[in-house]
């Protein structure tokens, strides 16, 4: 009897254990906050963050904020960030999440927390998903405060993603003047076509980066180096691309064609200059076969080295800087237009229109997007700075490899025109995506003609913008 | 408990309190119930503005009978004093343990107990010490010397354990977070529905309202069963009527929903049939291709029916789940039917294979799926790779010139379900095998003995034994299988890129389901297709169940 007693009073003590334990989280927080704003105090290098607010005496304010790491590598990058922004900016506390378990991805988990109430105060979202958030009152416009901060102007960053973090949907437009400030991008990014160039000497096909320098990287010198590769053997391919609505929209962009009309109001998939970019993609898988099966990642054939040329972002950079046989990157070839028809990806950080601190994270905002903060995540080899500054971009290039950076700078000059990636403030993005893609899937896997697709695709297509 | 002794005074007095409690409570919720409805809650949805009228309602109605009831002494008020107020009161601990940020606490939980952990080792320790006690044969001063040092080591240990867990800090921060007015409101509402609980539930009160032990029994089912029924009720009865009514709204899970009546049932349910003059004619030309999309066609010579949808994906996402579950399910309860039948033989090493072939239904579908994703690769995957091994080897041997297919397993509109169904099958069969192997277990020996007396072979026994016998068990798996199919979501979701596939020959219900309320914002039509899709999957089962009764087999 006095024994089970004894082991009541054990197993009482373990779940009290737990309460305590799970009580004592917070106050951990709490108390190891100032611990990290001293060592970052010593350690952290001047940057240049704006002060959240003038009174340093004033109470701390507790800030969350999130976005996404593709890595262990990126997650102890922004850890430090964070760390170090927490002891520049005054009054405030930072807390930083990652965000995405191997339960929930980061969008699912961010959207239910937004709409219970929970999400950070400040997070990351990809470009395409501005409208949605922003239509939905979701994010905070932070046009008032970014007029009312001395020496911030949104010229700083690359056009493209401004256009549509600037856009007012009750005007229609955009621009430092439009009213609207949405957020501001965490980096960009843009397509190359990473190179094996173990297999194209040993085809003893041409250089791609020679034939861009000497301005004769067009699509038929493309196609020659994919023919070139192939021949190498049955397991050997000229080309690879994910299946997405990225790798496939280059080569609609390069034939003047693209997936909306010019004010991204209705479908453009039918065009004559969409079908013949869609119409040259498909004759690489079903007429040349020179690219691996649409639908396959080709990520592992490429690592395996069985890929002349896979089309990836510079995320893709990580990785591939483990592969054993020599490789770099060229740019996009040019198109009919004269141009690649590259994207300029980017995601910006946004601040959570139930924010108890807008001040506080709009100044998180800003601080999280100066060239030095950008600098740190673009060493990693991820991505570009999003801020044109030629000091960023100098810094760019010497994150080797791959020798040839330039290629991606390439990719992101004006004179390239690239497309920004951009959310549809006139109808839904995400359902857009979810007719074009299985269609085009279709397309190039040779179940669906090029005829059949531009005859019905915008029938389906343009139902999902607002009448 | 069944003598019926005259209350003393204080037990009267107590009664008459909880009586007047009762009262208060009434009042309190019906005033409840009007604060809802006079604007003062404009931030609140009219959905939740209802719930909490209902269940305020109800809480004053019930607290007003049970005043009456207990100043009748009848059991029957304190039953009812004994709900509400226990109810009320876990709401509040609830409520109290929010506010003290304990769930979210719970998140670092990991973290903060893990270093806690080896102390909680010394408790452990300490208690495994004190237990050695009988094991002493010096019993007197050995006994007491080593639950001293037990105990002693126990308080040791715990004492470091809240030491690593920062729990002065922890406790500081959450009775910090209770010194606030919610904090302090849910803190009294504890005490108050506690001591109210204590006034009806102590003995003296129980007797005087002539409670029997048959009441007794009753309320202690209820209390032992309320940890589940209100978990159930919270996490599953509610968001269930919760999906029912935002399938009649526009929800977006943001905003705040409009009720939109029908029109998202409408508008899955919106299909047309129309001929076709020609195989080439477009969708366009005979329905209005502003509502209307083309699901198929089905061709005859020169004429046709076209079938159009409102909503095209959802009829594609339901074909191919009813494609996906006319395969899956045979091909995972067939094999398992004959597997099973084989491991149930007395042969060495047939746990081993039990094992084995249950490891797939333990294992993580995400993993397996990112598994078959390699194996499935159409260019380095290692089907394709013995394929090719094959044929050539048959090529060579035989000098034929057979081509290889260099199937595009998941890439091919053709072959793309199907690869799905064979990694479902294959996931489900060991499960199902484990079933059928309890049920061959349940069938008696003689019968197969008699079976054999009578000269029956290996066939007609399995045909006219095992079969018949195994019905409950194969309803029961049939009947799971096809419910566990219908809702496939994660292997299509893993293995595919884009998870709709080529030409949408992959998207399911659940996927379908998932894209609308997740990523398109559009909950309120998720949750109509989550009403379809249980109204499709209960109706399969019920032709089941009614299939199962009809069965002479099973009747046999």
């Amino acid at each position: 009897m006095k024994k089970n007693v004894l082991f009541k009073a054990f197993s009482l003590l373990v779940i009290l254990s737990f309460a305590l334990a799970a009580c004592g989280a917070p106050a951990t927080v709490a108390t190891e906050a100032p611990a990290a704003e001293e060592s970052a105090a010593t350690e952290a290098p001047a940057v240049e963050a704006p002060a959240a607010t003038e009174a340093p005496m004033m109470e701390e304010v507790a800030i969350r904020w999130r976005t996404r790491p593709d890595n262990q590598e990126e997650i102890d990058v922004y850890s430090n960030i964070s760390t170090e922004l927490d002891a520049e900016l005054n009054g405030v506390t930072l807390t930083y999440e990652p965000g995405g378990t191997e339960g929930a991805n980061y969008q699912d988990q961010l959207r239910s927390e937004v709409a219970a109430g929970t999400a950070p105060d400040v997070f990351w979202i990809p470009g395409t998903d501005v409208a949605d958030f922003a239509t939905r009152g979701l994010i905070l416009n932070m046009n008032d405060m970014a007029t009312a901060t001395d020496g911030f102007s949104v010229e700083d960053f690359y056009a493209g993603p401004m256009g549509h973090l600037t856009f007012n949907p009750d005007t229609a437009t955009f621009g430092a003047d439009s009213g609207a400030l949405w957020g501001l991008p965490r980096d960009v990014s843009t397509f190359a076509l990473y190179l094996n160039m173990d297999l194209i000497n040993e085809a003893g096909a041409p250089d791609p980066r020679e034939l861009a320098k000497e301005g004769k990287w067009d699509w038929d010198a493309f196609l020659d180096v994919a023919q070139k590769t192939r021949a190498l053997g049955a397991d050997v391919y000229g080309y690879g691309a994910s299946a997405w609505w990225g790798p496939y929209g280059v080569w609609l962009n390069a034939a003047n064609g693209g997936f909306f009309n010019a004010d991204r109001t209705a479908c453009a998939l039918n065009t004559p200059e969409s079908l013949a970019g869609l119409d040259f993609q498909r004759s690489l898988y079903q007429d040349f076969d020179v690219a691996t099966p649409y639908g396959e990642d080709p990520e592992p054939t490429f690592r395996a080295g069985k890929v002349a040329m896979f089309q990836n972002g510079r995320w893709a950079t990580p990785g591939v800087r483990t592969v054993e046989f020599e490789w770099d990157v060229v740019e996009l070839p040019a198109g009919p237009s004269g141009t690649a028809g590259n994207w300029l990806f980017w995601g910006a950080y946004v601040v959570n229109a139930k924010t108890e601190h807008p001040e506080e994270a709009w100044a998180l905002v800003q601080a999280l997007t100066t060239a030095q903060t950008q600098g740190k995540v673009a060493a990693l080899g991820a991505n570009i700075p999003s801020r044109v500054s030629q000091e960023a971009l100098d810094a760019f290039l010497t994150f080797t490899p791959p020798a040839n950076n330039q290629a991606f700078l390439n990719g992101i000059a004006a004179d390239a025109n690239p497309t920004a990636e951009g959310p549809l403030w006139a109808g839904s993005w995400p359902e857009y995506d979810q007719i074009m893609g299985p269609a085009i899937q279709g397309v190039l896997t040779g179940a669906t003609t090029v005829e059949d697709f531009g005859a019905t695709i915008c029938d389906s297509a343009d139902k999902v913008f607002v009448k | 408990m069944s003598e019926h002794q005259k209350p003393d005074t204080l037990t009267n007095l107590i009664l008459r309190i909880a009586m007047i409690w009762r009262g208060v409570f009434t009042v309190v919720a019906a005033a409840g119930v009007i604060t809802v409805w006079s604007g003062r809650l404009p931030e609140v949805p009219l959905w939740q503005k209802i719930l909490l009228s209902l269940v305020l309602s109800i809480a004053a109605g019930f607290s007003a009978f049970g005043a009456v009831e207990i100043a009748r002494r009848n059991h029957r008020g304190r039953m009812i004093s004994l709900v509400i107020d226990y109810l009320a009161f876990v709401a509040c601990a609830v409520m109290t343990l929010n506010i003290g940020e304990v769930f979210i606490g719970i998140d670092a939980l990991a973290e903060t107990f893990g270093r806690g952990i080896p102390y909680l080792g010394i408790v452990l320790a300490g208690y495994l010490l004190s237990s050695m006690d009988e094991y002493s044969v010096r019993k007197q001063t050995s006994e007491q010397s080593l639950k001293q040092v037990g105990r002693w080591v126990m308080i040791f240990g715990f004492i470091l354990f809240l030491w690593q867990v920062d729990t002065i800090n922890g406790v500081l921060y959450f009775l910090g977070k209770l010194a606030q007015p919610a904090g302090l409101i849910s803190v009294a509402g504890m005490l108050i529905f506690g001591a109210a609980l204590w006034t009806v539930w102590r003995q003296p009160s129980a007797a005087a309202m002539h409670v029997k032990t048959n009441h007794e029994q009753v309320i202690s089912g209820w209390l032992f069963l309320s940890p589940n029924l209100i978990g159930f009720l919270i996490f599953f009865a509610g968001p269930l009527l919760l999906s029912f009514y935002f399938s009649f709204t526009d929800s977006d899970a943001f905003n705040t929903p409009n009720w939109i009546g029908l029109d998202n049932y409408a508008k899955i349910l919106n299909i047309k049939f129309v001929t076709l003059s020609s195989p080439t004619q477009l969708a366009k030309e005979v329905v209005d291709i502003k509502i209307y999309d083309e699901v198929g066609r089905m061709m005859f010579g020169s004429w046709g029916i076209l079938f159009a949808a409102a909503d095209k994906f959802f009829w594609l996402a339901l074909r191919n789940t009813l494609t996906f579950v006319l395969f899956a399910v045979p091909f995972s309860v067939v094999p398992a039917l004959i597997l099973s039948n084989v491991l149930n033989s007395k042969l060495p090493g047939m746990k081993f294979y039990r094992a084995i072939y249950f490891m797939p239904s333990i294992a993580a579908v995400v993993g397996i799926s990112l598994v078959w994703q390699w194996l499935y690769n159409a260019t380095i995957g290692y089907i394709n790779y013995f394929i090719t091994l094959g044929i050539e080897f048959w090529n060579n041997l035989f000098n034929l010139a057979i081509v290889d297919p260099k199937i595009q397993w998941v890439s091919d509109e053709k072959t793309a379900l199907f690869a799905v169904i064979l990694i479902a099958a294959w996931q489900t069969m060991g499960f199902n095998t484990v079933l059928f192997l309890a049920g061959l277990q349940n069938i008696p020996g003689e019968l197969y003995e008699a079976a054999t007396v009578d000269g029956a072979g290996a066939w007609d026994k399995f045909w006219g034994i095992t079969l018949p016998l195994l019905a409950p068990t194969t309803f029961y798996v049939v009947s799971t299988t096809t419910i566990q199919a219908m809702q496939v979501f994660e292997q299509v979701f893993i293995l595919m890129n884009p998870p709709e596939g080529p030409n949408n020959s992959t998207i399911t219900l659940v996927l379908y389901l998932y894209r609308s309320g997740f990523q398109n914002f559009k909950q309120g039509y998720a949750s109509a297709i989550a009403w379809v899709l249980f109204i499709v999957i209960f109706g399969l089962t019920l032709i089941q169940f009614q299939r199962q009764r009809q069965s002479s087999i099973y009747e046999s």
